[in-house]
């Protein structure tokens, strides 16, 4: 159906991020180079790169698309100190070279170390984004008028108490829960208190909490990902570390309104496939197929059969010799030797997995 | 599923799939089970009719690799149509008396042709009992129970009016066949009837009527069931399922369903020993005689969904709704009916037109069906306006109005990042974002003081209630019939208007000037048009005007010279109407 395809991204130092838009028809790239690159797929399912700018004075560590609700618009964040707001100029897409014009709406100056994960909260929520920082902080801020991005305001800091890496808000598109984040630490001493913290957002007291703290967890993490969550009872959360582990909570109620929610948690799966560091998550748009990079050079597809058995369907290499089909997946070749070529996968605006998993 | 020919498998089985799932919800018992059978046949007569197709398409291609695709699918085609054959037999259409041979007699014929052909072979061939696979092709019918075809060939022999042909063809004439008694005879009274046959056809043999005729007394075992002459011609079976039925045919016709896992462990073993191994198709089948339905879904997924979960979703549709399946939900959240048929309408959504049979098939999944769709359409790429309209469409047979909502608030992005605003402002209306339409509006006011033309009339001329959604709205479409009514001379109206529009503060307070203004014309006119109260109501806006913009720090919004000549100059107009005015009113009309 789909084939690997390479892509040269002409960045000049490693990538950091890759990440699709919301209907899968462009792509932004992040590196140490200090630029972000956009790329759009032509109806011939070509990939051009459309627009290339310095976007920080230090290494991009992530990018991240708002819903097309608000425009086309990006995130980033930086070892600047700085996360930005960009957004993509109005009428200019008929331009001859198709080079289209991305500019700052905002800084976001807040954080007083590097900037190392930045991330649009679901829809639903309206325009709000979540950073979070080395400092130990969490920052969400919003949008005070959805038609004029270069205001936005601090709305919440939470103090983690770890040097934050990554964050993920959990998407489910039912209203029925909470909003709520997950944060990952990297931090390398060891620790005894747990790398992955959960907060909820609650509304009589209009404070973020922490609700639980993934404690089997102890070497650093870099990345971790909430599963949307489509009508499922339980919300998954996937966390790459020195390993790649999927966690399902189970919210058991909550005593009243004011109260946080309590979970029911466990581990779903640990594979030590990448026999390295794991790096990046992403998942397919229905929650059911998980794609991860890892230090081994490869991506690895996982899902899920209807006993809730997790299995690798497909394994990409990164050095782009297989042809088999393959799923929306982003990557991050972060081995060095193909840090300037970019490993793009054929991304299907919807996507499907076929692959089977009964075992 | 990229090739015309799956294509029309997926159009025409989704339609049998969306009747049958209107037929389950409707009709119950034996209604409901006849309708499942014809369902299953119906599926697979598309199956076949697009096997057909394949081998067509193979045959006339002159395209190597395309020819090598058609076989492929092909062969997996052949392959679901054998299973599904099989599991109808031992799921969906059971006998009421639980005998099942005869079923499974039309299945092998189904597939396994060969007998026949080579038939048709000796049959036109200038002497047929003498063309080398004479007796092949006899064997080959008689192991599929062709008994007049068997007669036929045999008649065919040079030999016939001897004495042994004449009374193998009796026997032939005389075996009980079950279709000849259908419904007439219990299965008691058919066995007995064949063991009669039987203990005739063990008699003659072991009278030694045939010796002379090797092939002769051979056809003779096969009728009396001797169990070493099936070792010798398995060869002409094939397969192993092939022999157990035809084993079953002479050995034991009245076998039960819910026996066959015995007989068919021997049938393997021969083969076994003779060093066939067993495959994928194989163990799908054992599995089926064994009644492990898990098991032959399990292994048809892995084995037969690299393409497409097609067979294994309607399939176990099918199963499921014969009562086959455990109902109990799965740890994923539903049922194993839900599981597969999600996953294939999963499959059907990343195509480029298919994804719309994906949508009914989500309809059919009670627990995750809804929200898939949901998902699914939030995902959709909007590339233009018609397929906008189409997901519209479908959220509004589904009552999605959250998702009609964003569609409507994505192609207004659209078309404002075009510069599209007549086309922006629709899609706003429709998604009733009050923000985006206001600050579209703002625009679209903005616009028309720096080049005082209306534009996008035909829009704002037909809003209807719709322009009530925003005031900024309400107040455009307002100004824009003051100016239609001025157009047309009806000044009184026209002025009531104006009027209503200041008093009610509908208008942006920048907007003011140029609303005032607009009054100049009708105060200047010969007739009074303003009355002096409402000259009152025009002097008090002009009055908070200036008191406004004369309050304010900020240069840049300060008046421009210019601008208070305006207003001066309206200021002057004011008073001479109210002149006019209270003079008017304070003469009494002669009439």
């Amino acid at each position: 159906m789909s084939a690997t395809k390479a892509i040269p991204a002409c960045h000049d130092d490693l990538i950091h991020d890759v990440e699709y838009d919301f209907h899968g028809r462009r792509m932004a790239t992040c590196s140490s180079d200090h630029t972000v690159k956009v790329w759009d797929c032509d109806e011939n399912d070509q990939w051009k790169c459309t627009a290339s700018w310095k976007a920080h004075s230090g290494s991009v560590w992530r990018v991240t698309w708002a819903h097309p609700e608000f425009g086309q618009v990006l995130a980033t964040c930086s070892f600047d100190r700085t996360a930005a707001i960009w957004e993509e100029l109005v009428g200019e897409q008929v331009k001859e070279d198709k080079q289209s014009h991305w500019i700052k709406r905002t800084s976001l100056v807040d954080s007083r170390t590097s900037v190392t994960d930045v991330k649009f909260a679901p829809r639903h929520l309206g325009l709000q984004l979540a950073t979070c920082s080395a400092d130990y902080m969490v920052r969400i801020y919003e949008a005070q008028n959805v038609m004029n991005l270069s205001q936005w305001s601090l709305q919440h800091e939470i103090q983690t108490g770890f040097t934050c890496s990554c964050l993920s808000w959990n998407p489910s598109i039912s209203r029925l829960y909470p909003p709520m984040i997950a944060v990952g630490s990297d931090d390398p001493s060891p620790s005894s208190s747990g790398r992955v913290q959960i907060y909820e957002y609650n509304e009589s007291s209009r404070k973020w909490k922490k609700v639980e703290i993934i404690t089997v967890l102890t070497e650093p993490v870099h990345d971790l990902a909430f599963a949307p969550n489509l009508g499922r009872s339980y919300h998954t959360l996937a966390v790459a570390s020195k390993d790649l582990s999927i966690f399902s909570l189970k919210p058991i109620g909550k005593e009243s309104s004011s109260s946080f929610s309590k979970f029911d948690m466990h581990r779903l799966a640990e594979f030590t496939d990448h026999e390295s560091q794991v790096w990046r998550l992403s998942w397919n748009v229905l929650g059911t197929v998980l794609s991860s990079s890892g230090d081994d050079g490869c991506v690895r597809l996982w899902k899920s059969n209807y006993m809730g058995s997790w299995k690798c369907i497909h394994i990409i290499n990164g050095s782009g010799n297989k042809t088999e089909q393959s799923k929306e997946i982003k990557t991050i070749p972060v081995t060095s030797n193909i840090n300037q070529n970019v490993r793009f996968y054929h991304v299907q605006p919807v996507t499907a997995a076929n692959e089977v998993v009964w075992h | 599923m990229h090739n015309p020919v799956t294509r029309k498998l997926v159009n025409e089985t989704h339609n049998i799939f969306s009747m049958l799932q209107g037929q389950v919800a409707s009709s119950t018992g034996q209604h409901l089970q006849s309708q499942l059978v014809l369902s299953s046949k119906q599926y697979r007569a598309v199956l076949k009719a697009c096997s057909m197709e394949l081998i067509h398409l193979a045959e006339t291609t002159r395209n190597e690799q395309q020819k090598q695709k058609c076989e492929e699918q092909l062969e997996i085609f052949e392959m679901i149509q054998l299973i599904w054959g099989f599991c109808q037999i031992l799921f969906i259409e059971i006998t009421p008396d639980g005998l099942l041979l005869n079923q499974l007699l039309d299945w092998i014929k189904w597939h396994f042709t060969e007998g026949k052909q080579l038939a048709v072979e000796v049959i036109h061939d200038d002497l047929p009992a003498q063309h080398p696979a004479y007796w092949e092709a006899t064997f080959r019918l008689l192991l599929q129970g062709e008994i007049d075809s068997v007669r036929k060939l045999l008649s065919l022999n040079e030999s016939f009016q001897n004495e042994a042909f004449l009374s193998v063809d009796e026997l032939l004439r005389k075996m009980p066949q079950w279709t000849h008694y259908h419904h007439a005879l219990s299965a008691a009274e058919f066995d007995m009837k064949w063991r009669h046959w039987r203990e005739e056809c063990q008699r003659r043999y072991e009278e030694g009527h045939y010796s002379a005729f090797p092939d002769l007394e051979t056809l003779v075992m096969v009728l009396c069931g001797d169990e070493n002459v099936f070792s010798d011609i398995k060869d002409m079976c094939g397969t192993w399922y092939h022999l157990l039925v035809s084993k079953m045919l002479f050995q034991n016709p009245t076998v039960r369903a819910a026996d066959l896992h015995f007989y068919a462990e021997t049938c393997i073993e021969e083969f076994n020993m003779s060093g066939s191994r067993m495959g994928e198709l194989d163990n799908i089948l054992l599995a089926a005689i064994q009644f492990d339905i898990h098991q032959v879904i399990k292994d048809s997924s892995v084995f037969l969904s690299t393409g497409s979960w097609w067979f294994v979703a309607h399939i176990t549709d099918l199963l499921h709704h014969c009562g086959q399946l455990d109902t109990q939900n799965l740890p994923y959240g539903s049922n194993l009916r839900e599981f597969l048929i999600l996953e294939y309408a999963t499959s059907l959504m990343s195509h480029k037109s298919l994804w719309q049979v994906g949508i009914d098939y989500l309809d059919y999944c009670t627990v995750f069906g809804r929200t898939y769709v949901k998902q699914f359409i939030n995902h959709m790429v909007l590339d233009n306006e018609k397929k906008a309209q189409k997901l519209l469409h479908i959220c509004q047979e589904r009552n999605l109005q959250d998702e009609v909502q964003t569609i409507c608030k994505v192609m207004g992005m659209k078309s404002l990042r075009l510069g599209r605003l007549g086309s922006a402002l629709a899609w706003f209306l429709r998604s009733k974002d009050v923000t985006a339409t206001s600050k579209l509006t703002e625009r679209l006011i903005e616009d028309y003081s720096i080049c005082s033309k209306f534009q996008y009339t035909d829009i704002l001329d037909n809003l209807g209630p719709a322009m009530f959604l925003s005031n900024r709205l309400t107040f455009l479409v307002k100004y824009r019939e003051f100016h239609k009514l001025y157009e047309k001379q009806e000044t009184p109206e026209a002025a009531s208007l104006l009027l209503s529009l200041l008093e009610a503060r509908l208008a942006p307070r920048t907007f003011w000037i140029t609303l005032l203004q607009d009054a100049m014309p009708l105060l200047e006119m010969d007739k009074v048009i303003f009355s002096s109260s409402q000259t009152y109501v025009l002097m008090h806006c002009l009055e908070e005007l200036r008191h406004e913009l004369d309050s304010k720090t900020d240069i840049s919004k300060k008046l421009t010279n210019m601008e208070k000549d305006k207003l001066d100059l309206l200021q002057l107009c004011l008073t001479r109407n109210l002149s006019k005015a209270i003079k008017e009113e304070g003469t009494i009309k002669s009439s």
